[in-house]
């Protein structure tokens, strides 16, 4: 599908950096978000939460709220007939019916006039609880006799890994153990295990575990519903996926699709953490009590107790090796935990644990567990860092035991196209080995021996790495490409641009086209308008988006030449577009300018058919993308303090499309791995509640904490890409936390396996190791 | 517990408002006035997305009350400069390719301009600083830096 | 938010009296960066705020000559950050306003709020500390004083009645050949409390330490002096093993607990690492 496009000159388009649209009204503060909107009559919403994270519900008086002026309306489960006991996800669980089962789950809602007002009515609203016994470990949760999560009889909820579309061929067994919370199991298994570690020279047996994080988007959660007299429900969302978004409020509240518009507002950041419903019910249910406009936007102590992070995963890992470096065993256990409600992409850990690297024989068993705590969602390659942690921490300590070089050390072992991944599907074309190559050419690389040497003043130096990468997301999707009557063209799609993709699928269709990107215009329409399409996520908006662009743009402009011929009587195969003009190829003052087909295919009277191309593929092949990081630390072994004094990032993406959008893709996703890797944690205590409820004790990197980023894009064209591209979202966010790791030991000689890997983990195991 | 009028000087020109006592700068400016470039993404002062200047100090506007602002001269994003007429951080971060989804920006710009109005040249360990209390979630700040640093070598005044 | 009334008082008597007449869960609100949150996430909900910002009193900084220093409780962590009488004979507590929350935050807390609102890990008060000052409290029966190390009874908690405010700082001048550090823990570099905060001064006579003082953040439920450490230094010439010895008698004064901060034992490990560091660059600037 990579077609080359034959124009006279180059047009303005793939591969240039170009700013994008958006750039000054982003800078001046004219972009708008949902919580900017503030029409007439607008009411505010607030939600009151339970405190316990598992609780009956024995009672609930409103009356007093109901009561407070101001108040327009104040709803409890018991108001909203949709409801069901069984809720299958977070979005259904709109308000609780008579059990809580995590701390900050809405208990009943509120609309007021005012902020202030409708928090009052929070405070006057009157819960009776039953505190229950609460599952707060995943190890605890997943054994029998613990207190149950879901109420029984719950699906669990592959949605997830489906929309990532990542992993095939895995069977993954919905409940069947005794143990009332292990809510998905999946195993993965090849050769005889047993003898393989017999015949092991080195055995090693690790447990990783990496806590719930946050995806951190800047702008909470937000939505702004109005319904209108014919019943039509509008929703203003902060979404990745608007299509989604209709589809899930739909379900929830028993509405056919096409009464919900979603109109996708410029979204402050998802990560993953805006593709499912979560607030869009109950405001919507509160506009219709209300008859008014109703705008929710959580707070960020919400977003941290009550938004959908990411799971922990605890992942017991022993893998045996010969003294001459052959793999032979690999056996893990990955325990995903979900929250309370099930989610998890179980399959993905299972399938980087025992496929990156040739293990001949394997046994990955995997646990999806429920515990009272908030569900979680995806972020950015879900559970991909967490998997590339334990299994590139292991990879270094193999090679470092046998006194290899770990970079020769992975490249002898890592699977190249064709092989069989653990789920039996070939590994297709990737750049895995490339990738590799350019980082361990890097001169922080070939000088860590330098850097270690360097260390003084009683500081510590190291360097570390890391390859991971992301399979690739699939989602059928749609575009259609216009000719407008001036010969300026108009793309539209539904997908909505969270990453700065309109500018791609711009450059996308200007190449195709054959025009300059000036001369384009991208809009992602609203639900009513636009052609179905699927989730900003999963690192597939250039890969499929892309194709639906380049085809719509291709099929376009074959409908312009075959107008032109007719005009200019000449064959299509001759024709050729050039600036703003169809001529025919090598006698330049014949031709047509595109203004005057768009014109006619728009005057009164007129027999010329207006140019619309479209196109809406399906798409059956994946991507795989790597990334390597590397970084050169130097860490304050009295106080673990860790200091970052470079940061590489080396990508395969296929083919830039526009390498400054590419870079700051790479740039945030590595921080945002670091952030993993060094910082970020959810803390609970034993009764499952968050101890760290504010952005001051959940911390994200800040550009104090960090260098520049140093950005390295390797190009292995994706056979099925557009034009060669590659998904390029998520794989940065993978291989920092072993990278970090790795150098850690390097520097200190201590090997950690708990994230984050913060100063007091390393000063105390510096402290106890000496 | 009426509202109360507030007066102050907003992007150079006088404003009166009537106010709620417990609204906060940044309440009465997004809500009131209808100042949307200051956003909220903590409340709390956490995460500096909030960032206006009162009397030319960066401040968190989530963190004091509209009527703390009485007497004294807030400049919010808009007041920096405009489509068109460009502040030079603005028109940096623009060719730069910093804002992805723009929800820090402002924030990050209003801190950037009070630092390069307090110290023209920085240091890059001083532009680290100065944003620090700018949490960006997309960008990883690398740009950032660059297109701060350029700004920061940029003839004063000068409107792109 | 939840509603409130809000007072605007324009001098320190007319606070007092509102202050007086207001109802007792009233609450003063000097730069709102601890006072905000807590309103907010609904931990204090007080019928009526008094506003200081007003008081142009509480932000003046004096350094009389030879006289000490007063500082206003309404200073900004920035203004002590930046003053250079403050930098000159008080460096650490110039340090520790530098180490308050981000630009954003530290150009409205105060250092009265920061006292007055008497968090463990109030970065501000370790080297009130240690420099002795005192509070200067004011209320309807009149001004009195306070030392520092009194002022903390508990966890937010503190001796000021319902009906009195924090006026000033008074903090004597540690003279010429004293040396003062700040350091604190975080894990990141800015916007971040304090795991554990140290400030020591040390004032130096003929060679020998003529007085130390060492206090610690967020190991106590107040901050707290470590004064075997201080006593061990005392009358002695200050060598690297002497400031070792400290650093392990300090850890002894930390009562400090385990939360999502820090475990207990990071805790009383990072007082020795940071006492120890504290008193070698207090003694090189008491020195120098
Ligand atoms: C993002 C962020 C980061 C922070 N980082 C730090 C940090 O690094 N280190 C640190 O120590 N703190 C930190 N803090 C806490 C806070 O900023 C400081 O404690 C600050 O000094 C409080 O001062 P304020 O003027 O804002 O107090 P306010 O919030 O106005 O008041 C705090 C309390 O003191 C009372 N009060 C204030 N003034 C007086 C007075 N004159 N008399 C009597 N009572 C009074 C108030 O009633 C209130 O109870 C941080 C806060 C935030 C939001
Ligand atoms: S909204 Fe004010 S600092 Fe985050
Ligand atoms: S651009 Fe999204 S948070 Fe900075």
């Amino acid at each position: 599908m990579s077609t080359v496009m034959k124009t006279t000159r180059d047009v303005k388009g793939i591969g240039l950096s170009i700013p994008r649209p958006d750039g000054p009204d982003k800078v001046t503060g004219q972009v708008q978000y949902v919580a900017d909107l503030n029409p007439r009559g607008l009411l505010h919403a607030k939600l009151l939460r339970s405190p316990h994270a598992h609780a009956k519900i024995v009672r609930i008086d409103v009356s007093r709220a109901r009561a407070l002026p101001g108040v327009r309306a104040v709803l409890t489960a018991a108001d909203i007939p949709v409801l069901k006991k069984k809720a299958p996800t977070r979005a259904h669980a709109v308000l609780a019916i008579d059990r809580v089962v995590f701390a900050g789950q809405p208990v009943a809602a509120v609309a007021a006039d005012e902020p202030a007002i409708a928090e009052e009515a929070l405070d006057l609203i009157d819960v009776q609880y039953e505190v229950l016994p609460v599952a707060a470990d995943p190890l605890e949760s997943m054994k029998p006799g613990a207190p149950p999560v879901a109420e029984l009889g719950t699906e669990a909820d592959t949605s997830e890994a489906q929309a990532h579309g990542s992993v095939a061929g895995v069977t993954t067994e919905v409940k069947s153990s005794k143990a009332v919370n292990i809510s998905q199991q999946a195993r993965l298994q090849r050769g005889d295990v047993a003898k393989a570690f017999a015949e092991s020279d080195v055995v090693i047996e690790n447990t990783y575990r990496v806590p719930m994080v946050h995806q951190g988007y800047l702008e909470p959660h937000a939505v702004l519903a109005q319904w209108d007299t014919a019943g039509n429900l509008t929703l203003w969302a902060s979404t990745q996926g608007s299509f989604n978004t209709r589809s899930e409020v739909a379900d929830v509240l028993e509405l056919p699709e096409n009464r919900i518009k979603v109109i996708p507002m410029e979204c402050g950041g998802g990560f993953g953490g805006k593709i499912r419903a979560l607030c869009e019910p109950i405001t919507a249910v509160l506009a219709r009590a209300t008859n008014r406009p109703v705008r929710y936007v959580m707070t960020r102590r919400e977003e941290l107790e009550a938004g959908m992070p990411a799971p922990q995963v605890i992942i017991k890992l022993k893998t045996g090796v010969k003294r001459d470096g052959t793999l032979m065993a690999l056996e893990a256990e990955a325990i995903l935990e979900s929250g309370a409600f099930s989610g998890a992409v179980l399959a993905v850990a299972g399938v980087f644990l025992a496929s990156l690297y040739l293990w001949p024989h394997f046994d990955v068993k995997g646990f999806e567990v429920l515990t009272h705590k908030p569900s979680i969602a995806a972020y950015r390659a879900p559970v991909a860092p967490q998997t590339i942690f334990a299994i590139d921490s292991q990879m270094e300590q193999i090679a470092r035991k046998l006194g290899v070089d770990p970079v020769e050390f992975r490249l002898r072992h890592l699977q190249r196209e064709g092989d069989k991944m653990a789920n039996n599907q070939p590994w297709l074309s990737n750049g895995g080995v490339e990738v590799l190559t350019r980082l361990a050419e890097h001169p922080f690389w070939k000088k860590r021996a330098e850097w270690k040497a360097s260390a003084k003043d009683g500081k510590l130096r190291g360097t570390g790495l890391s390859l991971g990468g992301w399979l690739g997301g699939l989602q059928p999707t749609g575009a259609t490409v216009r000719l407008n009557p001036d010969g300026t063209l108009q793309v539209l799609t539904g997908q909505v641009d969270i990453a700065g993709t309109n500018i791609a699928l711009a450059q996308i269709a200007a190449t195709a086209y054959g025009v300059d990107i000036d001369k384009v215009k991208i809009t992602t329409g609203d639900t009513d308008v636009a052609p179905l399409t699927g989730l900003s996520a999963g690192s597939k908006t250039t890969y499929t988006v892309g194709v639906a662009v380049m085809q719509a743009a291709q099929n376009a402009r074959n409908q312009t030449l075959e107008i032109a011929a007719k005009e200019l009587e000449a064959s299509v195969h001759d024709l050729e577009i050039d600036g703003d003009r169809v001529v025919v190829r090598g006698v330049p003052d014949k031709g047509v300018t595109l203004a005057s087909i768009g014109k006619k295919g728009n005057l009164y009277m007129s027999k010329v058919e207006p140019v619309l191309g479209a196109s809406h593929p399906a798409f059956s092949v994946q991507a795989p993308a790597f990334c390597g990081q590397l970084a050169r630390i130097e860490v304050d072994p009295d106080t673990g303090e860790v200091t970052l004094h470079n940061f590489v990032v080396v990508q395969d993406v296929g083919k830039a499309i526009n390498p400054a959008q590419i870079e700051g893709q790479m740039q945030g996703g590595a921080v945002q791995s670091l952030g993993m890797a060094l910082t970020e944690a959810l803390m609970y205590d034993d009764k499952a509640r968050l101890t760290n409820p504010s952005l001051l004790d959940y911390r994200k990197l800040t550009a104090a904490d960090l260098p520049n980023i140093e950005t390295i894009i390797v190009e292995k064209p994706a056979p099925h890409g557009p034009f060669g591209a590659r998904g390029v979202g998520e794989p940065p966010i993978v291989p920092a936390p072993a990278a970090i790791a790795n150098a850690i030991e390097d520097a200190t000689g201590v090997r950690l396996t708990h994230l984050p890997l913060s100063p007091e983990r390393i000063a105390l195991a510096i402290a106890s190791a000496s | 517990m009426a509202k109360q009028v507030l007066n102050f000087t907003v992007n150079d020109e006088p404003a009166e408002v009537l106010v709620q006592p417990w609204d906060t700068l940044l309440d009465a400016l997004r809500e009131r006035m209808g100042l949307t470039g200051p956003k909220e993404g903590c409340g709390t002062g956490d995460c500096g997305a909030c960032t206006v200047h009162v009397d030319e100090k960066p401040v968190a506007s989530c963190l004091l009350l509209a009527m703390q602002a009485r007497g004294h001269s807030v400049r919010t994003i808009e007041g920096l400069g405009k489509p068109g007429a460009l502040h030079p951080l603005q028109d940096a971060f623009v060719r730069h390719g910093v804002p992805q989804c723009g929800f820090c920006i402002p924030g990050v710009i209003m801190a950037a301009a009070a630092l390069l109005a307090e110290n023209p040249h920085p240091t890059e360990e001083e532009i680290r600083y100065g944003i620090a209390g700018n949490l960006c979630r997309c960008t990883g700040y690398t740009k950032m830096l660059a297109a701060i640093t350029e700004a920061a070598g940029a003839p004063v005044g000068r409107r792109s | 938010m939840r509603r409130f009334e809000l007072v605007l008082p324009g001098s320190l008597d007319e606070c007092v009296k509102a202050l007086a007449q207001a109802p007792a869960d009233s609450k003063l609100l000097a730069g709102g960066t601890d006072l905000l949150p807590q309103l907010k996430n609904g931990l204090l909900k007080p019928a009526c705020v008094i506003d200081l910002s007003g008081i142009p009193r509480l932000r003046s900084i004096e350094a009389g000559n030879g006289q000490g220093l007063r500082v206003g409780s309404a200073v900004t962590a920035r203004t002590l950050e930046l003053d250079r009488a403050v930098r000159a004979n008080y460096l650490s507590l110039a340090e520790s306003g530098a180490l308050v929350g981000s630009v954003q935050v530290r150009n409205l807390a105060t250092l009265g709020g920061n006292i007055c609102n008497a968090a463990p890990s109030a970065d501000m008060a370790p080297p009130l500390l240690a420099l002795d000052a005192e509070a200067v409290i004011t209320g309807p029966k009149g001004e009195r004083r306070v030392p520092i190390a009194a002022f903390f009874t508990g966890v937010r908690r503190t001796v000021l009645a319902p009906d009195e405010l924090l006026v000033e700082l008074a903090i004597p001048n540690p003279g010429s050949h004293s040396g003062g550090s700040y350091l604190r823990h975080t894990p990141r570099r800015e916007l971040d409390i304090a795991v554990v905060g140290v400030a020591s001064q040390l004032t130096l006579a003929n060679g020998r330490c003529a007085k130390a003082r060492i206090a610690l953040a967020a190991v106590a439920p107040v901050p707290v002096r470590a004064t075997a450490a201080e006593q061990a230094l005392e009358g002695q010439a200050v060598t690297p093993d002497l400031i070792k010895r400290a650093a392990d008698l300090a850890v002894e004064a930390a009562r400090p607990i385990s939360d999502q901060r820090g475990s207990a034992d990071f805790r009383r490990h990072l007082v020795r690492v940071l006492t120890r560091r504290t008193l070698t660059t207090a003694l090189a600037r008491a020195g120098a």
